[in-house]
This record gives C-alpha cells, sequence and structure tokens, in this order.
C-alpha cells in the first residue's frame, strides 16, 4: 500500500485528529476569530445590529484608564501570589516527601482547598474576614482585627491573596510532589555520601532536576491569577469604592453590565494578549533552565 | 499498588475541582429552549418571588392547560437577555427593570397598547407611542423606620410626619441615643443603594430632573452649590454620624443590618419596601414602616417617597414563538390583573404593591402598606430611569469614599462631575 499519498496522509490525519481538530476549532479558533470581529463593531450585546465601527474600541480602550488601572492592580496581585504560591507549595511538598508520619493524609489535605470552587470559596473567607476575625479582634482587643480587613483599599487585595494562596498552594504541591518524587534516589545517595547536608541537596541537586515542575507551576498560576473571576466577585465584588476590581471583572463590568460589549471585548483581547505573552516568555526561560540526570 | 490508588484517588479529586468550577453559575433551571409547543416561558428577576412564581405556574397551567414555565438568573438582567437573544432563544415573557423596556423595548417587546389593563394603570411604559412595558409592581425608596423601638424608648406615639426636617429628626435621634440606644441608624454600603437609589433623590428631587442631567454632562451643573445636593448630603452626614458601623461603615453586611432594623437594634435605615422580603425573615417588630427622607427644604420633597413602577413585564415580539404562545402570554398578563387568582397572587403570595386601580391591597406587609398610601395619595416623586449603565457603580464607589471619610463633599462633587462629563449621553 502506498503511504506517500496526499489522500493517504488526511484521511489518516482525520482519523487520529479530525474530532480533535474540529471540536478543537469550534470551541476555540471560531469564538476566537468572532470575538475578534465585534472589537471592530459598536454591538451593545443585544441588537441584532452590529455596526462597523473601526477601530474605535481600541481607541476607548486606551482612553479607559479604569481599565489599565484594573489591570496594573492585576499585576501587582499576580506577582505577588505566584511567587507566595510556589514558595508555600515547594516548602509543602518538601514537607510531605521527607517522611512524616501520615504524609498521605497531610497531601490530601493540603489539596482539599482546590476541590471547594471560587465562588464558595470566596463566601466562606469573606465570613472569616468581615465576622470571625472582627469578633475575635474585639474581643480580645486586638486594634488591627477589630475592623473588616475588605472594608480598606490594600486589606482587600491582601485577602484576596490570602485566599489565591490557600486555594492553589495545595494543587501547585502535588506537581512539586511528582517533581520530588522524580529525582532518582541514586544522585540524592551520591550527593549525601560525597557530604551534601540536607539543604545542599535540596538546592543543588532535586531543585535542579525539577525545573519542569517549576515551569509548570509557574504557567498555571500567572494564567490563573491574570484571568481571576471567581473569587474576586465573591470575596470583594470590587468593594471597597471599585478598588479590588481586577481585569476579568473590569472586561465582563464593560461588556455586560454597562453594555458596550465591543470595548469589553477589545480590553479582552488585550488581556489575552498580556497574559500570554508573559505565559510564554516564562515557559521560553524555564525551558532553557531544564537540565537531566 | 498503593501508589496506584493514590494516583487514581488524586486524579479523580482533580476532575471533580473541574467539574465544581463549571457548575458554579447562578442560573436556576435549564436554558428555555424547551419552548416547544404552547409553552411560555416566563424570566423572573425578583429572587425573592421565585419559589412562589413556580407554584403559581404549575398551578396556572393545570387550570387553563397552558404550559407556563419559570425561569431565573441572578445575573444582571440586561447581560442574561444578550445572551438568550445572542442565542436566539428569548422568553415568551421577560421580567425587568424600567430602563431595559426602553432599551430593548423598540427591537424585542411586542405592543400592548390594545390590551384590557392598560386602561387601569397609569404606570405603564410607553416606547415610540406603543405600551410595551407592563407594570408588575410599584416599588418607592424612604428611610424605613421601626416604630416599636422609637416608642419604646420616647414613650409616645411616633408620627412620621412630625419628623420631616433634618432638625427635628437629629433632635429624636439624640433623644433616642440619651435614652439608650447607642447608634440608632444604619446604611447599605452597596453601591447600587448609595447611587442608584440614595444619591438618585438628588437628581430625581430637582425641579426639573432631565434639564438638571443634561447639565450634568455637558458640564455645567454646581453639584457643590446645588441647594438639592447639599440637603440630601446634610441628611447623609446625619445617618453617617449615628451608623452603627460608623468606625467600618463599608464592611457592614446588609443581612445583618437589617435583622438589627426588624429586631429594633437600631431604629432607622434608608432602603426601599423590597427590603421586606429580608427583614421578614427575622422577627420583625409589629411597627414598622417608610417614610421620606428628612431634609430642611422648603419645596415639599421632604413630604413624598420617590418611586412608581420598578418591574415591568413585556413579551417578545420576535419569530420565535407562535401566535397562540403570544395570546397565551397575553392572556396571562390580563388575568393577573383581572381575575381575583392573579390578583392574589400578587398582592398576598409575591407581597406587591399592585399598579392597577383595580386591585385591592390589603393584605401587603408594613413597608408596602407605606408606599401605597403615598401613591394613594399622589406623593410619589417619579423614577428617574435613565441613568447611563455603569453609573450606579462609578458614582456608587465615589460615595463610598465618602461614606469612609477618604473624601470631603467638595471632593465628592467634583468625583460625580467628573463621571457625568466624560459619559456618552443616554439617549431616550
Amino acid at each position: 500500500m502506498n503511504t506517500n499519498t496526499m489522500s493517504f496522509k488526511t484521511k489518516q490525519f482525520l482519523m487520529f485528529a479530525g474530532v480533535t481538530t474540529f471540536i478543537f476549532c469550534a470551541v476555540v479558533i471560531v469564538p476566537f476569530v468572532y470575538g475578534l470581529y465585534l472589537t471592530f463593531t459598536s454591538w451593545d450585546g443585544v441588537s441584532a445590529t452590529k455596526p462597523f465601527v473601526g477601530m474605535a474600541n481600541y481607541a476607548s480602550t486606551f482612553a479607559d484608564a479604569d481599565f489599565w488601572k484594573a489591570l496594573a492592580r492585576t499585576a501587582v496581585y499576580s506577582v505577588i501570589s505566584v511567587i507566595l504560591v510556589n514558595v508555600v507549595a515547594f516548602i509543602l511538598a518538601f514537607l510531605v516527601t521527607s517522611g512524616v508520619k501520615g504524609q498521605n493524609f497531610f497531601r490530601a489535605g493540603f489539596f482539599v482547598p482546590n476541590l471547594i470552587g471560587g465562588i464558595v470559596l470566596g463566601y466562606i473567607w469573606k465570613f472569616v474576614f468581615n465576622r470571625a476575625l472582627v469578633a475575635l479582634g474585639t474581643s480580645l482587643s486586638v486594634g488591627a482585627l477589630s475592623t473588616s480587613w475588605l472594608a480598606t483599599t490594600s486589606g482587600a487585595m491582601f485577602c484576596l491573596i490570602i485566599v489565591s494562596v490557600w486555594q492553589y498552594a495545595g494543587y501547585m504541591m502535588l506537581i512539586y510532589v511528582a517533581g520530588f518524587m522524580s529525582v532518582s534516589n541514586d544522585v540524592i545517595e551520591a550527593a549525601k555520601i560525597d557530604g551534601c547536608t540536607n539543604m545542599q541537596t535540596i538546592v543543588h541537586i532535586s531543585v535542579p532536576l525539577m525545573v519542569s515542575s517549576f515551569v509548570q507551576c509557574l504557567f498555571l498560576t500567572i494564567t490563573r491569577c491574570f484571568m481571576v473571576y471567581d473569587v474576586n466577585l465573591s470575596l470583594t465584588k470590587g468593594e471597597p469604592f471599585n478598588s479590588s476590581v481586577m481585569a476579568a471583572m473590569h472586561v465582563y463590568n464593560t461588556a455586560f453590565t454597562y453594555k458596550d460589549y465591543g470595548t469589553g471585548q477589545a480590553e479582552a483581547l488585550i488581556l489575552f494578549i498580556v497574559c500570554a505573552v508573559v505565559g510564554v516568555l516564562q515557559v521560553y526561560i524555564g525551558k532553557k533552565a531544564e537540565v537531566s540526570a | 499498588m498503593k501508589k496506584k490508588i493514590l494516583s487514581l484517588v488524586l486524579a479523580a479529586a482533580m476532575a471533580v475541582s473541574l467539574a465544581a468550577c463549571g457548575g458554579s453559575s447562578g442560573d436556576s433551571g435549564s436554558s428555555a429552549s424547551g419552548a416547544s409547543g404552547d409553552t411560555i416561558t416566563i424570566f423572573n428577576t425578583k429572587s425573592e418571588i421565585q419559589d412562589q412564581f413556580v407554584e403559581l405556574a404549575d398551578r396556572y397551567s393545570q387550570e387553563k392547560g397552558v404550559k407556563v414555565e419559570v425561569y431565573y438568573s441572578s445575573d444582571t438582567v440586561a447581560a442574561h437577555l444578550a445572551s438568550k437573544y445572542a442565542a436566539k432563544d428569548p422568553y415568551t415573557i421577560s421580567m425587568v427593570d424600567p430602563k431595559d423596556v426602553y432599551s430593548l423595548g423598540a427591537e424585542h417587546a411586542l405592543d400592548l397598547s390594545d390590551q384590557e389593563w392598560v386602561k387601569n394603570t397609569d404606570y405603564a411604559i410607553s416606547v415610540d407611542g406603543q405600551v410595551k412595558g407592563f407594570p408588575v409592581c410599584i416599588e418607592a425608596r424612604g428611610l424605613m423606620y421601626n416604630a416599636t423601638a422609637i416608642e419604646a424608648i420616647t414613650g409616645e406615639e411616633f408620627k412620621p410626619e412630625d419628623y420631616k426636617t433634618l432638625d427635628a429628626f437629629t433632635a429624636l435621634l439624640d433623644k433616642l441615643v440619651a435614652g439608650g440606644m447607642a447608634a440608632p441608624v444604619g446604611i447599605m454600603k452597596e453601591d447600587w443603594s448609595l447611587a442608584a437609589h440614595y444619591f438618585q433623590e438628588i437628581y430625581e428631587k430637582q425641579d426639573d430632573p432631565e434639564a438638571f442631567i443634561q447639565s450634568l454632562y455637558a458640564g455645567s451643573a454646581d453639584l457643590a452649590n446645588n441647594k438639592v445636593f447639599n440637603e440630601m448630603m446634610d441628611t447623609f452626614d446625619v445617618l453617617m454620624k449615628y451608623n452603627y458601623a460608623a468606625d467600618s461603615p463599608v464592611a457592614a453586611e446588609r443581612e445583618v443590618s437589617e435583622q438589627k432594623l426588624a429586631e429594633g437594634e437600631i431604629a432607622f435605615m434608608f432602603g426601599g419596601n423590597w427590603d421586606w422580603s429580608l427583614i421578614k425573615d427575622y422577627e420583625p417588630s409589629e411597627k414598622m414602616g417608610m417614610m421620606p427622607v428628612p431634609e430642611n427644604s422648603d419645596n415639599g420633597s421632604n413630604d413624598k417617597l420617590v418611586g412608581g413602577g420598578s418591574k415591568y413585564f413585556f413579551i417578545d415580539s420576535s419569530e420565535a414563538f407562535s401566535a397562540e404562545q403570544i395570546q397565551g402570554a397575553k392572556d396571562f398578563l390580563n388575568w393577573l390583573v383581572a381575575d381575583e387568582a392573579g390578583n392574589k397572587f400578587l398582592t398576598e403570595d409575591c407581597a406587591l404593591v399592585p399598579a392597577f386601580s383595580n386591585i385591592n391591597a390589603d393584605a401587603l406587609d408594613p413597608l408596602s402598606l407605606s408606599v401605597k398610601n403615598y401613591a394613594d395619595a399622589g406623593k410619589l416623586i417619579d423614577n428617574y430611569n435613565y441613568d447611563p449603565d455603569d453609573h450606579y457603580s462609578k458614582v456608587g464607589a465615589s460615595m463610598q469614599k465618602y461614606l469612609a471619610g477618604q473624601i470631603d463633599r467638595a471632593g465628592f462633587a467634583a468625583e460625580v462631575e467628573s463621571y457625568w462629563s466624560s459619559t456618552t449621553p443616554v439617549e431616550h
């Protein structure tokens, strides 16, 4: 049978990748292109007509100070959260692979927050910040706790970061656990015999060998933090005074609540580009640092 | 083997977490695409009457042989309908806010001018000369009070009309504080309450609201020296001073404040008769009601509540529905107004203040009864329905800053002015 003809190759492609390609086009490529088209219209989200307005939406996006503020805020939030999530996750992963008693139980325990959806999580923590901590602070007369953190600008951001770390650290821990386990015992033992302390073993042996875990975790946390919406909605709803509105929430508000669909879509595109550039750049740099034993 | 099980468990856990993320949207009921045959779909946006509405739909379906389905969504009304229209899957009857009737009516709503109920109401909404919006209820804003709590301290009957001016009102608050009620006022910090309900009254109490709004758009209005603005903000300052959550006003939770009001721990809170749906869940005092916002004003605005028709039904005009479905929808609206069972549903089951003169409404809750009394006496200041869509959020944010003491009145006025002058006027 001639396997080098065009028709054979097409058939083979369709057989193995046809369905997935179709689904990928239907749910990713087509909506993306359609969304791109909508950024050139002044559609309000409801009308039957979609008047073409050229670059006007991009002009108003660049003029929308609130959007850039939200984006800057998201960047600050992301940087702090990404660092904290990964530091906490790495430490947890180290602890639950170091052979403590009941480590499987701890692994499951740390992972549980990730199983609670962001919306529910937000409401739970809202209760903690608004009532539980305040009640505690009042009865122990601790000044910093007696008013709700959610009522102040920096406090609300701080709360968002705490909740994100709590939510994602367990998930990232799993990836780091896999990383730790993939480091072969031979090299660890060799390092020990050569007189490495525990700390030196981690820094010089384990970490370089599990760079791919770092790349994965950083990519996941960066993209998730940039796109944060559910926790933002249920925990702060942008309050106080719209000072905790993240980029995704601003996009949603512009498109749907303020009925300016075109501008919202244009802002979403910019958010996507920022997110993609940061993500790809990080993976590219990370891949270069990978080594093999 | 053990590891294999562990990895299986973890894989399952991750799959569950994905599912949990997907399942957190606020819709109840499946999509409305079951609108086949003669089913009438109704979109309800008043969460507090959803249970009653579903029950009614069952009853109505059985009695009239017309299948009625009720859907609810906690999304923003416009956003939800936008997605429905984008999917070409509209509801037969949609309940929306007045501004949505104006913005959607021309394109999506059926002309109802020839319907029976039109002659029984002053509150129907017309777009381009055609009646398009069916008023579901009247709602009004004002100061809610708990008379039982006040009388327990003052020892005399509480007559709201004695406290029309801010001076008289402040004297009463001082008396309450002296009598042991540490802080007699609650303030809802939600942006919609601050901007779309309280601050909104500043537009509505102007001699000519439309002209005032136009001058705000044009940037020629001088808010800081506006009489109504200063009167309303003077009152707001007093409310802030006596606020039970004055330490941390933007952390006050609505449910907590409503509970305090219901149980008489505080005596006053600005709100509307819809707040009864929360208050009734606690143990409300017997004598509650609503009064106009006290103001040192001489133009009579401190004599009236602000409100009117607040939720509207419109019938979809697209080709998604057959003539029978449209007729069924029209019959349903007429049934609400003309049939005793329909009236009972509105006023008793849902506790709504009816917008129709022929409907008897003696069984209302105390707040709604106040609203009805003011409405019957012609003491309602009309709603202004043409705010830009981002008004409540932007002005609400500025007002939260004022509430939290982060800006002064001049700074607040300047922020509101700059919001309006940088906004595209809403055509209407």
